[in-house]
């Protein structure tokens, strides 16, 4: 649909820190490079600062210090191409438009062309066939996350944020999306940042995750998943999987107990 | 569930509430013509019949009249919610002025439009300048607060969408801020095309040669108790289908009904902030004040600037005299004012209070109340002078119904916000209906009941001082129809400064009280 995709940028975190003005440390020092086209996945105990990460590169939040570079330019020149779309933790649909509407919104904002055959593929994507017309306020809280996630797809952006965007989706349907997204950004070309709770759905969707500690945010772990694509359910049973599984569980222990440790001192 | 109630326009019960108001209706009417016919010698109450009788025979006589005040209605209506609308986009803009804009905004509608009528008739003279500008006065406000409001209605999370395209300040607010402002504005339009009529109304009245309001003044005079229900029936009337046409006006355009309420509270500032506010709005309402007559060049024999005022109050030689003439006439008004909104006040939280007891006549009662709060009440001020006469209980009545039908309209809508998980706990440990009225709907009903009480501040001011100006020749109202026609301006811009800034302070008190109270009740208004 759109003539031009914006090729998969990669990002670099140098020093990147986050300290908001009431004095709240959320990110500390971090260094991460994020590969072009790749899947990774931030996990992190609640309220530890993954979200602000998100949003500075997004450009949504100025850093504290230190820089981002989103193929070699700061935020801002992606936010100016409109080189990016965000999935936020609340859907943030507008209640006066349709699926459809909204979808549509998000493409005039971003100054691409309108598809409707595009937007109708993008609705039955992601379950939603037969809701196009549908103001949000009937539709459920997963079918609104849905939407929202047809809205961040439909611009083709090279680079796609995704902040806990299967929060209120069913078990069975983000297992479909789990199976699915990875297909479209393979197709697409996207870096793709995901961050969630869920350890079985960062090794399920990324090819990367990154463990990161209380608040503020430090990198705990940084674990390749290089279990064979495509995937599925039953793939996430295999030995392997759950071997990285466990491995992300244990990281995620081992840095909230780090994090407690200076505290039991006291 | 969830979904349809706050979408949904709730079809199935507007019908049935349709259905049992117009029974509501309909008793209202019968109880009326049986009354007047039992009153038939006392010439105080004209039957529905013979109102329609007389509006059958002199309707030309109305309908010019009519087509001539909805005209400078509709004139200043379209100018008073222009002004909100760029007052609203400076404050958007400009976010440090707001509070600026809204507190000066309140002290020149507090003007009291008795007096601003006159002094607006020697500046444009004959003609409809002053009923268009009053009419404009009588809208604005009502409309910039809650475009002000609805212009911020909408979670950050949707201006981090638009940002996350690239896009800026513009497109946030045609894609976020003005779709999220409609409802309120639509809010405000109701409430603004009756205020309007009014406004109009009270213009004619400083001698215009043809409308509705002048008829008015020659009803009163002739004692034509026909003419006098005609009138303020066609008042009615029209307010009603006005205000019925906005509102479906609104209900094809926006996805749900527009908020009931008009106000948020105001918000608080740190103390010293809120002084250096207060002294800004009284710099600017002095400077625009005789930057105005100097502007106009407006002869100072008329047109008091604000040293003259000044100098009459405090340091003529008879400023004794003008101070003790204000002060008596203001006790005179306070004697009708105060009793009036407070019963009124009680009256509409109370009758709301006790029709959720009965929850099948507060369906009814909801849009019969909604529509007569478009009323135009004090055009019926001349009937309740008819049928209680012109001492202290007629006043005090017309205050109590301009401050009832909002208030009443406010506290039902609040009562219905109680929240419904609440309730349910209460239900699951079979609470009785007083517990939960007393525990959830009560306090989920203040925020709407103070809302209520500030805007009747004002509304009360101008019932009062209008129906001492037509009818009981007593009080502030009185004393500044009676410096005007006495060409006494001293007098006149003295009084119309008191009234404005004394219902500014009632205005500023009742918030007080509002913030106290809402900070132990609904602490998440406040933010």
């Amino acid at each position: 649909m759109a003539p031009d995709p914006t090729p998969p940028p990669e990002i670099v975190c140098t020093g990147l820190r986050k300290t908001f003005a009431d004095g709240t440390e959320a990110v500390r020092e971090t260094d991460i490079t994020f590969a072009a086209g790749h899947t990774t996945a931030l996990v992190g105990p609640s309220g530890c600062g993954k979200s602000t990460l998100l949003r500075m590169i997004a450009g949504l939040e100025t850093p504290s210090g230190g820089e981002i570079r989103i193929a070699g330019a700061p935020p801002a020149e992606t936010l100016r191409r409109a080189g990016l779309s965000v999935a936020f933790q609340d859907p943030s649909l507008l209640p006066w438009r349709s699926v459809r509407g909204n979808i549509e919104l998000a493409l005039g904002l971003a100054r691409r062309p309108v598809d409707p055959a595009a937007i109708d593929q993008l609705i039955a994507l992601v379950g939603l066939d037969g809701f196009g017309d549908t103001r949000p306020a009937a539709l459920s809280g997963g079918m609104r996350q849905r939407a929202a996630i047809a809205r961040a797809l439909a611009t083709k952006p090279g680079l796609l944020l995704l902040d806990e965007p299967f929060g209120a989706v069913d078990e069975l349907t983000r297992q479909q999306l789990a199976q699915d997204l990875p297909r479209i950004w393979e197709a697409q070309g996207t870096t793709t940042l995901l961050v969630t709770h869920s350890v079985s759905e960062a090794v399920h969707l990324s090819d990367r995750v990154i463990v990161l500690s209380p608040r503020p945010a430090r990198v705990v772990a940084d674990i390749a998943i290089d279990l064979p694509r495509p995937r599925n359910v039953d793939g996430l049973r295999t030995p392997e999987a759950t071997a990285l599984i466990e491995q992300v569980f244990a990281e995620l222990a081992h840095g909230i107990a780090a994090a407690d440790k200076p505290l039991a001192a006291q | 569930m969830t979904a349809t109630t706050a979408g949904g326009l709730s079809s199935s019960n507007t019908t049935r509430e349709h259905v049992s108001s117009w029974v509501g209706v309909l008793v209202l009417l019968a109880g009326w013509e049986l009354a007047a016919r039992l009153l038939t010698e006392a010439y105080v109450l004209a039957a529905p019949l013979e109102i329609l009788r007389y509006l059958a025979g002199d309707w030309q006589l109305m309908a010019r009249a009519l087509s001539v005040t909805l005209g400078n209605a509709a004139a200043g209506f379209v100018i008073g919610n222009l002004a909100a609308l760029a007052l609203a986009a400076l404050a958007l803009v400009w976010p440090r002025s707001e509070r600026v804009i809204t507190e000066l905004a309140l002290l020149v509608f507090c003007l009291p439009l008795v007096a601003t009528g006159p002094i607006l008739r020697v500046i444009f003279g004959p003609g409809d300048g002053p009923q268009i500008a009053l009419a404009a006065l009588a809208v604005y406000y009502t409309t910039l607060i809650p475009v002000l409001v609805g212009l911020r209605a909408a979670p950050d999370s949707w201006f981090d969408l638009v940002r996350s395209y690239g896009r800026g300040k513009w497109s946030a607010l045609i894609h976020v801020r003005a779709m999220a402002a409609l409802p309120y504005l639509f809010t405000g339009l109701q409430i603004a095309a009756p205020a309007s009529f009014l406004g109009a109304m009270v213009g004619e009245f400083t001698g215009a040669e043809r409308g509705m309001g002048v008829l008015t003044v020659r009803a009163i005079r002739a004692l034509d108790v026909e003419m006098t229900w005609g009138i303020a029936t066609v008042a009615t009337a029209v307010a009603i289908v006005v205000y019925l046409a906005i509102g479906a006006l609104a209900r094809r355009v926006l996805l749900a009904d527009p908020p009931v309420l008009l106000a948020a509270p105001p918000r608080q500032g740190a103390q010293r902030r809120a002084w250096v506010t207060l002294s800004i709005v009284i710099v600017l309402a002095l400077g625009l004040w005789a930057g105005a007559i100097w502007l106009f060049g407006l002869n100072p024999f008329f047109a008091k600037s604000p040293v003259q005022v000044f100098d009459a109050v405090f340091l003529a030689s008879d400023a004794a005299e003008t101070r003790a003439t204000l002060a008596r006439a203001l006790g005179e008004t306070a004697v009708f004012l105060l009793p009036g909104y407070v019963a009124g006040l009680l009256a509409g939280a109370g009758l709301a209070i006790l029709l959720t007891l009965v929850p099948a006549l507060a369906g009814a009662a909801m849009p019969l109340a909604i529509a007569l709060r478009s009323v135009p009440i004090v055009t019926t001020a001349p009937l309740i002078v008819l049928l209680l006469g012109r001492g202290a209980t007629g006043t005090i009545v017309l205050v109590a119904v301009m401050v009832f039908f909002p208030t009443f309209v406010a506290c039902l809508h609040g009562l219905r916000q109680a929240p419904g998980q609440i309730m349910d706990v209460f239900d699951s440990y079979a609470a009785s209906p007083f517990a939960r009225l007393i525990r959830v709907r009560i306090p989920a009903m203040l925020p709407a009941f103070f809302a209520a009480a500030r805007m009747a501040v004002p509304a009360s001011v101008l019932a009062v001082t209008v129906v001492e100006w037509l009818a009981t020749g007593a009080g502030i109202g009185s004393l500044m129809a009676l410096s005007s026609s006495l060409s006494d301006y001293d007098m006149l811009w003295s009084a119309v400064v008191l009234v404005s800034v004394l219902s500014a302070l009632g205005y500023a008190l009742v918030g007080m009280v509002e913030r106290r109270v809402l900070a132990t009740y609904a602490p998440e208004q406040l933010s």
